[in-house]
């Protein structure tokens, strides 16, 4: 299973995402292709509006995205990407598990 | 220069060989095969040889269980005979039979 903890203040700040999703074995895993593209459109995506605003580190089977300059454009990609992942949640939920955290 | 993500689709997937894998079962020995060796001096009721189907068929003085076992009904010597083309049969002798 994937699991995606996003971690929110006003907006959100950071998002991890982290395993195996389990669906099928490499070159066959729908559910990962899915998190992967979206997950590495948006980052690149940020990087290009503007490649200080953001941090990522990128291990095996691990991704954290970190906001460091909020902007509207910015805001706007991670609104997206969250609103994305949480749709393919709703479809694959015994492979992809989504964490909000707030912190006021 | 901008460090862009590389599009790898298969970011979170188990990598080949590192999955699940649907084998790993296996049924404990069941020790087939001969019990007892051509020639050999045997009591009553031994198993002479242990099968599924009959390889090897009862002959004289052999009896075959439920389970295709093969077992002497008498004492005496163990011995494998071939019976036509390709079928084989075991008998137990009261007495050492030649070659």
């Amino acid at each position: 299973m994937i699991r995606i903890v996003i971690e929110n203040k006003e907006k959100p700040e950071s998002i991890v995402v982290e395993g195996h999703a389990g669906y099928g074995v490499s070159g066959t895993d729908i559910v990962c292709a899915s998190v992967s593209s979206i997950l590495i459109t948006t980052i690149n995506a940020m990087l290009r509006v503007d490649e200080n605003s953001i941090r990522y580190v990128q291990k095996e089977a691990y991704v954290k995205l970190e906001i460091i300059t909020h902007s509207t454009m910015i805001d706007l990609l991670m609104e997206n990407m969250i609103s994305l992942l949480e749709e393919l949640e709703q479809d694959y939920k015994k492979y992809v598990k989504i964490n909000k955290e707030v912190y006021l | 220069m901008t460090n862009f993500m590389r599009l790898e689709i298969q970011l979170f997937a188990h990598k080949k060989g590192q999955g699940s894998t649907k084998n790993g079962r296996d049924s404990i020995a069941k020790r087939l095969g001969a019990k007892a060796a051509d020639g050999e001096y045997v009591s009553g009721g031994s198993i002479l040889y242990r099968q599924r189907g009959t390889k090897i068929y009862p002959g004289h003085n052999v009896g075959i269980g439920s389970d295709d076992t093969v077992y002497a009904k008498i004492a005496g010597y163990v011995k494998f005979e071939r019976v036509g083309r390709d079928r084989k049969q075991v008998s137990v002798y009261p007495e050492k039979q030649e070659a």
